[in-house]
């Protein structure tokens, strides 16, 4: 059982526009790329950290309104930007830690992902960029 | 150059704005969330002291 619990409504922010409206899942994952550094005389691999390559992978209803999700990332697609994700609305504390990737990288833009009956929403990952973690 | 806020999705309508680190401003000038507003000012014409009917 867990012994604490939060219900998840993370704000975030896309090249500082508030994106929470409008993004229905998000996952911030932090990767520190792992080199083999294995050698003769060892039995089992061992690695080193690399670069940092993290990533923010946000599910968004896609809408083409003024200041909604089209207008937000049509020119941010093959650019780099600056993401934030923050656990809930509250103040930011070391309870509700705002996580920024500065710099981070938007390859893959879906324009439509339409199915009869069904919201329009789609996929998008930032990668890259560098991790910061603020608590105040 | 300054930008002022248009869009209540990234703040205060009016307001200006100003760029932290890693943000892409061509992005929000084209998104219509921000306006470029120029700092430089208009030139007066310059004066002449030609008459009426002077050729030049």
């Amino acid at each position: 059982m867990a012994t604490s619990t939060y219900l998840s409504n993370p704000t975030t922010t896309i090249n500082s526009i508030d994106t929470t409206d409008n993004t229905s899942a998000a996952t911030l994952t932090r990767v520190i790329e792992a080199l083999e550094s294995t050698s003769f005389g060892l039995t089992a691999r061992v690695y080193v950290g690399g670069l940092e390559n993290s990533t923010l992978t946000l599910t968004m209803y896609n809408s083409f309104a003024a200041s909604e999700t089209y207008a937000t990332l049509k020119a941010l697609v093959g650019t780099t930007t600056t993401v934030t994700i923050k656990p809930t609305s509250s103040a930011t504390s070391a309870t509700n830690p705002l996580s920024t990737l500065t710099g981070c990288y938007l390859e893959t833009l879906p324009i439509v992902n339409a199915a009869l009956g069904a919201l329009d929403t789609i996929d998008i990952t930032f990668t890259g960029g560098v991790y910061s973690v603020a608590t105040s | 150059m300054t930008y002022t806020i248009a869009s209540s999705k990234l703040g205060v309508i009016g307001e200006p704005f100003i760029p932290a680190d890693g943000i892409n401003v061509a992005a929000l000038l084209e998104g219509g969330f921000i306006v470029e507003q120029s700092t430089s000012k208009s030139t007066k014409p310059a004066k002449t002291n030609t008459e009426p009917n002077e050729e030049i």
